[in-house]
């Protein structure tokens, strides 16, 4: 079950993922959360340490290639298993989530 | 990268987007079973949700749902509710203003840990039991399908 979740900023989208995220991880199976805003906040919103949070860096683009696939069409391909893209730069969050950020900090103010 | 990450994974995922998925292509996002679309009960937050709604539809996702949030009274239901009405948009969850969300937000705790009673988590509860529910429903209908 893969869910996105849009809003305007200030609608409370965060504070609803990180809610979901945990109160899903509960019922079993672990979750792994995504923050894909600009303005990232959702390790917070999780309660992840400020100490875990240091910890937290945006995924590199070395983790995706392009290269052709059997019929020669150029393809995007992860370059590592997602276990490993998961456990090296994934976070720990309460209740069994790995964060992952895939969004640059370095636009602050945009937006 | 978000395309391959949401392919790739075999965890149930909770993606937190930007505010607007107007640059997101077809392929970025067709690896997601279900969007929400968080709105508050006023125009501007409304007229978000007005656009991002049929946008989803248009990228392909075939579960789109409304939240609405910061409900503070009846009056404020009833204009998500009629602003979704009149263009058939799916309202899968009301949650209330509460407090409390702004509080744990002030005091940098997740409100699930200071107040896990809290009128907020008990309606994202009953939420996430709609979801898993509209998911069960997908999976009965695409076994019946194949």
């Amino acid at each position: 079950m893969k869910i996105a979740i849009s809003g305007k900023g200030g609608s409370g989208k965060t504070t609803l993922s990180a809610t979901l995220a945990r109160l899903l991880s509960r019922q079993g199976s672990s979750v792994l959360a995504i923050d894909g805003d600009p303005n990232p906040n959702l390790g917070v919103a999780l309660g992840i340490s400020a100490l875990g949070l240091s910890g937290l860096q945006p995924l590199p683009r070395s983790i995706i290639e392009q290269r052709p696939d059997a019929d020669g069409v150029n393809q995007t391909f992860l370059t590592q298993p997602m276990k490993t893209i998961s456990s090296q730069y994934g976070v720990a969050a309460p209740d069994d989530i790995t964060l992952l950020l895939t969004t640059r900090v370095d636009h602050a103010g945009k937006g | 990268m978000l395309e391959k990450l949401i392919e790739q994974t075999n965890q149930h995922t909770i993606l937190d987007m930007e505010a607007s998925i107007e640059h997101l292509t077809r392929g970025t996002i067709r690896h997601v079973d279900q969007l929400l679309v968080v709105t508050e009960p006023y125009y501007r937050s409304l007229e978000t949700a007005g656009r991002t709604v049929p946008l989803a539809y248009e990228l392909g996702i075939k579960q789109v749902h409304v939240v609405a949030n910061k409900v503070r009274s009846p009056q404020d239901e009833e204009a998500i509710r009629r602003y979704c009405a009149e263009r058939n948009f799916e309202i899968i969850g009301v949650l209330p203003y509460d407090n409390e969300v702004l509080e744990a937000d002030q005091a940098g705790l997740p409100l699930l840990d200071r107040k896990p009673d809290s009128n907020y988590v008990k309606e994202v509860s009953k939420l996430m039991d709609r979801i898993l529910g509209v998911h069960q429903n997908e999976n009965e209908n695409q076994k019946q399908t194949a």
